[in-house]
């Protein structure tokens, strides 16, 4: 009954739905104090269910700062932005409480959507170090990443997708993952990302795909101005390290240097456990490597 | 004749020295000969997709020689499969065929088109991919849109099940079936590449990627990528 209801309201006043939508935008702006070497929060939009406490300065004067989403994950028909800009020379370490869980796609409501506007300034960093993305069964979910990165500006991103709850059982049950990334650095494209998956009518599973992994996370590691032959060495570098974490039928893992400016690594794994450490390894020996500053891993609640 | 010339696997431009990530999957043991049809459907349906986008988008350049915007679309253009190429080998293998292929076709007779392409990519130091030149230089010559976007994808399915009869222990015969039965595969990708944008294009293929990336450190190699 409520169903019927719910389709004659979409049918006949499909306006009314999508005004009811939550539309939630957050907005970060960060700025360099050079009196006493930190960054700090200069200004932030918050609305509702996206959450910010506070920013707390870590022992080199980053800002780290936990993205909340109160309401517990992406409701169906959510429409959440997230914007940040960096001012120029700050360093920013971005992460999650816990993982990023999108729920079942309810008839007759829009798909869920994030889009992410990041600005990175000059000589700026952003390490953006969030936890898995969770689609539940049922779910749809729509993401929208620009990154921009203006001269000498460095970044540390990593997204990991996970397959589903799978301690529940699920295993690719959700209807539809879209993911578009854009990264430029100084108006260039550097790297791009158009994802599509919708298990309920492509092999996700193809050897062409996934294959017999279930995980996938991306990271990318970027600093804009470095040339090519360092790219080049943090590849090889990384290679190593990379080589050592792949378990072939487990886990693989797998580092490339972009275009320009930085490197992708990849990860494959059939489980997830393995990869946050992985990707901690990675970010310590690159951010050593690029930055020669040791990573500090983003105190959690847990 | 003239496309079929062009789109012959056996062009000189140096296809045959490329798996695209191929070798380390047949060296991992994850890609064997009965995999190797699904595979090779998928592979159409993602990077066959988007190198389809490509030709077409290159293709439709051409009509524009007068313009001025030419040679900033047509960075654009090869901009944007650098970018979508995660993998450094593979952007470079299809760059490197794309810049053979542009050159192969410049020793043929005087196009400007052809040439302000290629002088715009080496003064901004952009590369030119494979599918970008052969939509380009398929325009220019004067061949039909689907036409050339089909001999495309045929000559790139070719040079993979090519790469694999290397790799994989695969007759003649049956890389002949392979590739025949592969045709609605072609023809659907290249009617689908007709409704997308490199915008909108999808390409999802995380297993190859990591064999392109894992390539350079195979200890034996028969491809270069």
């Amino acid at each position: 009954m409520a169903g019927t209801a719910q389709k004659g309201l979409a049918e006949g006043a499909p306006d009314i739905l999508g005004q009811s939508r939550v539309r939630a935008t957050m907005r970060l702006d960060f700025e360099y104090d050079s009196d006493v070497g930190n960054t700090f929060l200069a200004a932030s939009l918050q609305e509702p269910p996206l959450k910010v406490v506070r920013a707390f300065t870590l022992e080199d004067g980053t800002a780290l700062v936990h993205l909340h989403n109160v309401s517990g994950g992406l409701l169906a028909g959510d429409h959440l932005a997230l914007n940040v800009n960096l001012g120029c020379s700050t360093s920013v370490q971005l992460t999650t409480t816990g993982a990023t869980r999108i729920y079942r796609h309810r008839p007759y409501s829009s798909p869920t959507t994030q889009c992410n506007e990041v600005a990175v300034g000059e000589n700026a960093l952003l390490e953006y170090l969030p936890d898995a993305m969770i689609p539940f069964a049922g779910a749809k979910f729509h993401q929208r990443t620009s990154i921009d990165l203006a001269a000498g500006a460095g970044m540390f991103w990593w997204e990991i997708l996970s397959p589903g709850r799978e301690a529940r059982g699920e295993l690719f049950d959700y209807e539809q993952f879209d993911m578009r990334t854009r990264v430029t650095a100084l108006g260039r494209k550097i790297a791009a990302e158009n994802i599509s998956l919708r298990p309920g009518s492509q092999n996700v599973s193809s050897l062409a795909r996934l294959g017999p992994y279930h995980y996938v996370a991306t990271f990318y590691v970027c600093r804009v101005g470095l040339n090519a032959g360092v790219w080049h060495a943090a590849e090889d570098l990384l290679r190593k390290l990379t080589s050592r974490l792949t378990r072939p039928g487990e886990i693989l893992w797998g580092v490339s240097s972009l275009v320009a400016h930085g490197l992708i690594v990849r990860c494959l794994a059939r489980c997830g456990r393995d990869i946050l450490p992985g990707l901690h390894s990675v970010w310590r020996e690159a951010r050593l490597y690029i930055y020669g500053r040791d990573a500090i891993p983003p105190r959690k609640v847990n | 004749m003239r496309l079929l010339h062009l789109s012959d696997s056996a062009l000189p431009i140096g296809a045959l020295a490329h798996s695209f990530g191929l070798e380390s999957l047949v060296s991992a043991e994850a890609l064997n000969v009965g995999a190797l049809p699904g595979f090779l459907r998928g592979y159409l349906q993602e990077a066959g997709m988007l190198e389809g986008v490509a030709c077409r988008e290159a293709f439709r350049l051409a009509p524009a020689e007068q313009q001025k915007f030419f040679a900033v679309r047509w960075i654009e253009i090869n901009d944007c499969l650098s970018a979508l190429k995660p993998a450094r080998e593979s952007r470079v293998a299809s760059a490197a065929l794309g810049r053979n292929f542009l050159q192969a076709a410049l020793a043929l007779g005087d196009f400007p088109v052809l040439q302000e392409a290629r002088d715009a990519s080496l003064k901004s130091m952009s590369l030119m991919h494979h599918a970008a030149a052969f939509g380009l230089v398929s325009a220019t010559f004067g061949f039909n849109e689907t036409h050339a976007v089909l001999a495309y994808l045929h000559q790139m399915t070719a040079s993979l099940v090519s790469a694999c009869q290397r790799l994989l222990p695969i007759g003649q015969n049956a890389a002949t079936c392979i590739l025949w039965n592969l045709k609605p595969a072609i023809v659907e990708t290249s009617e689908l590449s007709a409704n997308c944008t490199l915008d909108t294009v999808d390409c999802f293929m995380p297993l190859l990627d990591w064999g392109a990336m894992a390539h350079p450190a195979l200890p034996t190699r028969l491809f270069i990528s």
